[in-house]
């Protein structure tokens, strides 16, 4: 008789461990649960469709239930798990109990909830469950003002979004920049006027304080007054949903997520867990660290699959790249930045520089800030933001790989590059910041040292 | 993999969240003095002495490899979890990653 998985969750990372086990072992029977009514979509994609520069939610969905059992895949949908027997390997769902042979935990993420007065009160959302949302953009139209609690990316998303349809929108945070704990206050003033420019008023520095309303959230009282509102998106910080699994007996780690191996196994045998649930560690301190992109997740998904169903896959430790767009203006960075890096303790050299995204002359040309972070001495690259048009993302994918590597401020600045008008600069912008890096640092020898060569840093193409 | 007694985790964790907002929230504080005009005064939770007048000074007089190394005693980090810190040797060359499928 077929061995039986039984994956909870139908996230990325549930939808890819299911879907990788049956490919790498089709007579694996293959059980999929999900609380929710739908699966395959992309929840990222959400406020892109709040702000119509997505015309419908149908696009968010990628595949259908039809599909998967299609492919051979047993979907249980809307089916809350209530119990996981990890000694007599069962689940509980609708008060059934259901047997299996390998379990993988995919159970994702909720954002945290607000521990101030109102914060049961109708009108406030959270961006993550597309029936949700859908629900929530037919009443857009009729709403006039939107506060924004919390500046986690998804949240400035909103904020923009929400500004470029046409609201009023007041985003509330603690921080002292939108976006801060990612993000360097270097790149803060394009951010805040590109979302200023949306029609999003800025309270930063700012405590939440309540949600003011009798049945429906009227007002937001923070540490600067009332702000009054229609409704509230919250986007404070995401939390592995791990509480089934460590009612189980799986550990957490100081994350709050499940702790894995590099073969995402838990502590317990033929039990694998996989993305926002778990968490894994940052590839230059190993400190575990949660909360990760829907492709992190994916990919942990697809690792977990593989070996529930009898391969042997390993997951790397993480590099973090990440980009979004704020307003208008697009940011991006990979494993530390300046502000990180100060607050753990890492010692680190910085390196800057500014090109352009395609040849200076050729029409639509924009200007690419690269900052990259090096380990003094090895002058090993560690981190990295760039923020600008064109390209950054495809500069933080391949900076984090390049750190992973072991990549050098040496080794970037005499990087090969594509020189084509449309699409390429004569000088790379990562090229001219890792030159200014090391001529920063002959400089600084040179005044340390009477007597050594001058240095001379690189021009802008 | 080594368990962890359930106390223990969460103690591991209330340190870990109480060490990084206080970090953070210094970190923020210097680096926002070269931009004063976009920045604001980050808000500071009450309570905290502790954490902002002494654990904070105290971490970030300490050497990279002692916190390191205070890291890994306190098991803070992924090692003892099955996980294996990744060679990065400069100058090495560039190999293509073992076949995975």
């Amino acid at each position: 008789m077929s061995q039986r998985l039984i994956v909870i969750g139908g996230g990325g990372a549930g939808i890819s461990a299911a879907t990788t086990a049956k490919r790498v072992d089709p007579d694996l029977r293959v059980s999929l649960y999900t609380e929710f009514e739908d699966i395959a979509y992309s929840p990222c994609g959400i406020p892109f469709v709040h702000g119509k520069e997505i015309p419908r939610f149908d696009d968010l969905f990628l595949s259908t239930v039809e599909r998967y059992v299609a492919d051979g895949l047993e979907m249980n949908m809307e089916t809350v798990i209530t119990d996981v027997d990890l000694q007599r390997r069962t689940i509980t769902a609708r008060s059934q109990t259901v047997g299996f042979d390998r379990l993988i935990v995919c159970t994702g993420f909720r954002w945290r909830k607000p521990d101030v007065p109102g914060s049961n009160l109708d009108g406030l959302h959270y961006v993550k469950n597309i029936r949700a949302a859908m629900e929530f953009d037919k009443q857009l139209d009729d709403l006039k003002r939107i506060v924004v609690v919390g500046s986690h990316p998804v949240a400035v998303e909103m904020a923009g979004n929400l500004g470029h349809r046409g609201l009023e929108v007041h985003l509330v945070d603690e921080g002292p920049w939108v976006l801060g704990e990612v993000l360097d206050p270097d790149v803060a003033g394009p951010v805040h006027e590109s979302l200023e420019k949306r029609g999003v008023t800025l309270h930063l520095g700012t405590r939440l304080e309540a949600f003011v309303g009798d049945g429906h959230v009227t007002a937001v009282a923070t540490s600067d007054g009332e702000i009054p509102c229609d409704a509230v998106i919250v986007g404070l910080d995401k939390e592995p949903d791990a509480d089934l699994a460590a009612a189980a007996g799986l550990q957490t780690g100081t994350t709050g997520g499940l702790v894995v191996d590099d073969h995402m196994r838990t502590g317990v045998d033929g039990v694998w867990a996989a993305g926002d649930v778990i968490e894994v560690p940052h590839g230059l301190t190993m400190i575990p660290i949660q909360g990760l992109t829907g492709s992190h997740a994916y990919s942990q998904g697809r690792v977990a699959g593989a070996n529930a169903a009898g391969d042997d896959r390993t997951y790397d430790p993480v590099w973090v790249p990440w980009g979004m767009v704020a307003g208008d203006y697009t940011i991006g960075g990979f494993s530390f930045g300046e502000t990180l890096a100060t607050a753990m303790g890492v010692p680190y050299v910085v390196a800057k520089g500014v090109g352009v995204s395609r040849a200076r002359y050729f029409p639509g040309a924009q200007r690419t800030h690269v900052k990259l972070l090096a380990e003094p001495g090895t002058l090993r690259l560690i981190g990295g933001q760039i923020h600008g048009g064109e390209g950054v993302k495809e500069r933080c994918d391949f900076l984090a790989f390049a750190a992973k590597r072991g990549a050098t401020l040496e080794d970037l600045a005499w990087m090969e590059n594509i020189y084509s008008p449309p699409i390429g600069a004569l000088f790379e912008p990562i090229a001219i910041a890792a030159q200014n890096g090391l001529a920063d640092l002959r400089k600084k020898a040179a005044a340390e040292k009477p007597g050594a060569a001058p240095a001379k840093a690189a021009d802008p193409a | 993999m080594s368990g962890m007694p359930a106390g223990v985790s969460r103690a591991q964790q209330r340190l870990r969240e109480q060490a990084e907002l206080h970090l953070r929230l210094a970190a923020m504080d210097d680096l926002r003095r070269d931009h004063p005009t976009v920045t604001s005064a980050p808000h500071r939770p009450s309570g905290g002495a502790f954490w902002r007048y002494v654990f904070v000074p105290v971490y970030r007089r300490l050497p990279w490899e002692t916190k390191e190394r205070a890291m890994h005693a306190l098991k803070m980090t992924a090692e003892d979890h099955g996980w294996t810190p990744p060679s990065r040797t400069p100058g090495e060359p560039w190999r293509p990653p073992a076949p995975r499928d």
